[in-house]
Order: structure tokens, then C-alpha cells, then sequence
């Protein structure tokens, strides 16, 4: 099932359990967040955060948190939006703004929300309503293309959000137009809001849907370093003429025991008992929270 | 003036290829929607016309997307497709993100009258005006639609423009003659009431008003050309003298300009009396040509007239 593409072993032990060690402190983040607003998406998050750490500390992403509307950045856009604390923890520990806003994080009068918006340092677009990254990330892609700029667009989406008819226009779209400096990646953990996706409206094959549509795919284990630092060499330095699609295999809900392929915690907040298993889980002490 | 037998929508895009013309970073994308000069278009400036097909969502999301790097949007489509279609992709795309694209909507109220409710623009005013940072646009003849395809560079979100394929005869003899940073042009002072009209419905107004002078009403017309912002404060120290106020659209009657009116008319000590005049709220469910479906809902000339002469009559 997996590609000849990520099996490379470039990526040294040690430098594995460093990210295994930010992707922990990104969970923590992220419970920390979600607990003191009492509101936010802790499982979708948790499903993405090997991803996220991947792209923005591998050195996929080339962008500048001192300027961060560089022209020739390359912009990443979280489709999926409600995995916005995933994003906020990292771009706090980028240097995009202070990792105090973290603690404020859906507070009275705070700039982050449960969904981000393009007002925040770091954030390329408003999201938070599915369907949307994708076709955005297309116009912005074609817009390189014409300037003949050679950025790069990468647009993280779940996979419930490939319910979204736009996201099949935008693929249409993004193949007729060539956009080979578009890359679209799906968070495949099978489980959207209420339910588990092939019991009410499954999405497989996903892979060969993108396919049919034009693109190339890649099918990867979302939740491993190696291979997600080598599928994003790739889709760094390819050559294909077609926008590439990378399906991640994950977990929703990711680190904690109770909540993993549990569309229950879509939207919940733990508390109580459930709160300190989570902190257990995540090897967390009480005060840490 | 014998360039201007041409309808709204070929004004329009005429002015909007010479535009381009001179800025290579105007964008036309259009949904499998067409317009005389649009061959030109794709023939000589390629790079900067896209047919993005029957995908109106996918549309605004590449329109931010090209907005966003600094490309000078404008997307097209019949007045359903291009408000109603996308319409959450135009709020959180355009609205939220301040993108200045402009919105071209072909086909104000009736005019693709015999292809049926699925074709006809009469919700898209009210639709447009509940959006923040929008701004929109409803000309009345052939002259303001071209000038309305000219880009601001200082616009900030996104501009809806509702054309007509008609735009002939003209309203306005000179571009002078339109005030931009108004949004309204008071076509004729009217003593005993003013008629408060937008786009096509402004032609009509005028013979209304010319019909109800021999019957010694003294009547004024206001081109509502810009419906937001909707400029409250000049157009209530046109009309607060008056005793009367008619609003007059080829729109549905909830939430187009008669309820913007209403809206002002609700805050003011003292204001005149005010009947809207538009569709009701409810699909035709019959064909016939333009003229007859106006008819139909007494929106041609001698429905207007005979409306507002009982109506004055009864508030003598």
C-alpha cells in the first residue's frame, strides 16, 4: 500500500525523537488551550500534529516569521480550520507572535480563535468553513504560475471535508491548469464530526479518486517523521506536471487513549477523570494544565 | 450617441477589455458565461481570461487567490449563479478577507425572463446588502456600467455589479453627470413625491414621473446606483422634504432597496409615508417575455403609475 516514494531513511533516530518531543509539546499545547477556553477541536488537532511539525520544521516550508508576508514565501493554508491550535502552538513557537497568546486562546478579546483568520501573523487565509483551502490555494498556486514566481501552495484538508463538492471543482482545476506548485494533503483519519466516514458517506478510494482527477498521490503514514520528511522532499523537488496530492494515514485524536477513533471527541473538551487520563496520556502534570 | 445602442453587459466588457489592456494584472474569469467582446478577450489578453466552467465556488476561491497576490479580479456569471451559487465562498473568501474581486451579475430581475425563476436575479440585492465590507453596484443604463468596469485600486473588499443586458436609452448624456462618491443622482426635484429607483426601474421611473406630471403630481426620481454603502445621510436631506416616498426594483420586495429605504425611513422623526413597489415574495411560475412578467406583477409603466396615482390619492 505504501509508496516506493517514502521509504528513504533520511532522518536519523535522534533527530526522530526531537520531533516526537515538539509533536508532544504540541498535544500539551493544544489540551492546555482547549481546557482553558473550554471550547476548541482537541482530536482533529491531535490527528494533524505529526503533519504540521513536519511541514513547518523539516524545511519544506520556506518562510520568514520576521516578515511574514514575504512575497516569494510559500504559503500553507489549514483548510481543515478547526485544527487551528495545532497550527497557533507551532506558529507561537515560530516567532509569528508570543507563545503567551496561546494562553489566552479563545478568551475574551483574544486574536485567536477556534478557527484562524488572516489577520494573525502566519496565517495565509481565513478558514474554519470546509471546502474553501483548496480552491484559494488554486488561485494563489495559478498566481505564481502567471507572475512566474516560483512559490510553493500547500493546503492541509480532512478527510469528511472531501464531502465538499468545491474541493472537486478546485481539483478539476488545479489539473487542467497544470498547477504542479500545488499540493494538496489529506488528514485520512475516516472519521468527520459524527460519525465514521465509510458508514454514512465513505470517500474511498481517495487515492484513486485524486487520480482520476488528475493529480498525483501519494499515500504516506501521517504520523511518522520519516515518512513524512521524505514525502515532502519529494513534493519539493518533482518534476510531474500535475498538483500533487499527499493522503496521510492518522488517528483522530492521536495521544490519548479514550479519544482515538472516537467521533465522540470531535468537539469535546475533556474534564474531570477523563482529564487526568488525558494528562497521564501525555505525561503531564496536574499544574501543567 | 450611437455607441451606446449597445446593452449593459457588451458596455461593460468593452470597457473592461481596454482596461486590461493597459493592466496586465486585470483578471476575467468567467462560468461558462459568454458576452460579445469576450472572444477579444481570450483571443488577445489569454493569460488574463479564464473559463473556469460550471464551478462557481471554485471560482471566487481562485479569485481570492489570485486577489490576494494583487490581481485585479473580476468574475462572471448570470446573477443566480454568481450571488446564490457561491454565495458562502463570496462571504468568507471576499467578505471576511476584505478581497477586493468584483462581482458581475448578468440578468437583473427579469431579464432572462422566459428562462424561468432558476435564471432570474430577484433575491441577490438583499443577499448582497447583508454581507459586511461589501459593496454593490446597480447601474441604470450603459454609461454607468462601463465606467463601473474601470478598477479601484483603493476598493477594499469585494464590489458586486448588477448588470442588465438592456442599458439603452441612456439615463446620462455625460460621465459628469454621475457622481461616484454619492452613489445617487437626483435625475428631477419632485414637490409632491420622490420616486427612489435602481438600475433598469429608473428608465421606468422617468416615464412614470413625466406620465403623473399631466396628472399634476410633481414628481422626483433618484438613481440608486450604489445600494452599499448606502449613502443615508444625502439621500434624507433629498427626500425629507417631500410627503412621500415610492421605491421602485425589479427585485423581490424583501430585503432589496425599498427595505433599505424603510430601514432609514424607520429611524427619522417626521418622515414621509413610503410604499415599495417590486416583485412580491414569491416565484413566477409562468413564461412570457420580460414585458409580460413585469406586467404580470405590475411593474411595467402603466402598473407603476396607476399604483402610485391610488396611492397618493388615498394620502392626500
Amino acid at each position: 500500500m505504501k509508496d516506493k516514494i517514502v521509504k528513504g531513511k533520511n532522518l536519523s533516530s535522534e533527530k526522530v525523537s526531537e520531533f516526537k518531543k515538539l509533536a508532544k509539546w504540541v498535544r500539551k499545547k493544544i489540551l492546555e488551550m482547549a481546557v482553558g477556553a473550554g471550547a476548541g477541536h482537541i482530536a482533529p488537532s491531535f490527528s494533524c500534529v505529526e503533519i504540521l511539525v513536519a511541514i513547518y520544521y523539516s524545511g519544506f516550508l520556506r518562510i520568514n516569521q520576521k516578515d511574514s508576508k514575504l512575497e516569494n514565501r510559500d504559503r500553507f493554508i489549514l483548510s481543515k480550520g478547526h485544527a487551528a491550535p495545532a497550527l497557533y502552538a507551532i506558529l507561537a513557537d515560530k516567532g509569528f507572535f508570543p507563545l503567551s497568546d496561546l494562553d489566552r486562546f479563545a478568551k475574551e478579546g483574544s486574536h485567536l480563535g477556534c478557527h484562524p483568520e488572516d489577520s494573525t501573523p502566519g496565517i495565509e487565509i481565513f478558514t474554519g468553513s470546509l471546502g474553501h483551502g483548496l480552491p484559494v490555494g488554486a488561485g494563489l498556486a495559478l498566481s505564481a504560475k502567471l507572475d512566474k514566481k516560483r512559490y510553493l501552495v500547500a493546503a492541509l484538508l480532512g478527510d469528511g471535508e472531501c464531502h465538499e463538492g468545491s474541493v472537486w471543482e478546485a481539483a478539476m482545476f488545479a489539473a487542467q491548469y497544470q498547477l504542479n506548485n500545488l499540493l494538496a494533503i489529506i488528514d485520512h483519519n475516516g472519521l468527520s464530526a459524527t460519525g465514521v466516514l465509510k458508514n454514512y458517506l465513505g470517500v474511498e478510494p481517495l487515492k484513486k479518486k485524486w487520480e482520476s482527477f488528475g493529480w498525483d498521490a501519494v499515500l504516506v503514514d501521517g504520523h511518522s517523521f520519516e515518512e513524512l520528511f521524505s514525502v515532502l522532499k519529494f513534493a519539493s523537488s518533482r518534476s510531474s506536471n500535475k498538483p500533487l496530492v499527499i493522503i496521510a494515514l492518522t488517528t483522530k485524536g492521536k495521544g490519548i487513549s479514550f479519544m482515538e477513533n472516537n467521533p465522540i471527541w470531535h468537539y469535546r473538551v475533556p474534564k474531570g477523570e477523563e482529564l487526568e487520563i488525558a494528562r497521564k496520556e501525555l505525561n503531564l502534570v496536574n499544574k501543567e494544565v | 450617441m450611437e455607441h451606446w445602442v449597445e446593452g449593459m453587459r457588451d458596455s461593460f466588457f468593452r470597457s473592461l477589455l481596454s482596461e486590461a489592456k493597459k493592466n496586465r494584472d486585470i483578471v476575467l474569469i468567467v462560468a461558462d458565461t459568454g458576452a460579445i467582446c469576450h472572444d477579444e478577450f481570450k483571443e488577445k489578453l489569454s493569460d488574463q481570461y479564464i473559463n473556469i466552467g460550471i464551478a462557481e465556488q471554485n471560482m471566487i476561491g481562485v479569485a481570492a487567490g489570485l486577489a490576494i497576490s494583487g490581481k485585479i479580479v473580476y468574475v462572471y456569471a448570470i446573477v443566480p449563479f454568481a450571488t446564490m451559487r457561491c454565495y458562502e465562498q463570496i462571504r468568507v473568501d471576499l467578505c471576511c478577507m476584505k478581497l477586493p474581486v468584483n462581482i458581475v451579475g448578468i440578468g437583473a430581475g427579469f431579464d432572462y425572463a422566459t428562462l424561468g425563476a432558476t435564471h432570474h436575479g430577484t433575491e441577490d440585492i438583499s443577499l448582497m446588502r447583508s454581507l459586511p465590507n461589501m459593496t454593490i453596484y446597480s447601474p441604470a443604463d450603459s454609461l454607468t456600467a462601463s465606467l463601473l468596469a474601470k478598477p479601484n485600486r483603493q476598493q477594499i473588499g469585494p464590489k458586486y455589479i448588477r448588470l442588465d443586458r438592456t442599458g439603452f436609452p441612456l439615463i446620462y448624456n455625460n460621465k459628469e453627470d454621475i457622481d461616484f462618491s454619492k452613489g445617487f443622482s437626483v435625475l428631477g426635484k419632485g414637490k409632491d413625491l420622490y420616486i427612489i429607483a435602481t438600475g433598469r426601474m429608473v428608465y421606468a421611473a422617468l416615464q412614470v414621473a413625466e406620465r403623473l406630471a399631466a396628472k399634476s403630481i410633481d414628481v422626483g426620481v433618484i438613481d440608486l446606483f450604489r445600494i452599499k454603502p448606502f449613502n443615508q445621510e444625502m439621500i434624507w436631506n433629498v427626500v425629507k422634504k417631500t410627503k412621500r416616498i415610492v421605491t421602485l426594483e425589479e427585485h423581490f420586495l424583501t430585503g432589496g432597496i425599498g427595505s433599505a429605504i424603510a430601514e432609514m425611513v424607520a429611524t427619522k422623526k417626521n418622515a414621509p409615508i413610503l410604499r415599495s413597489i417590486g416583485i412580491p415574495n414569491q416565484f413566477c411560475g409562468i413564461y412570457g417575455e420580460r414585458k409580460y412578467l413585469q406586467k404580470w406583477c405590475k411593474l411595467d409603466v402603466n402598473g407603476i403609475t396607476k399604483n402610485i396615482k391610488e396611492w397618493v390619492k388615498e394620502n392626500l
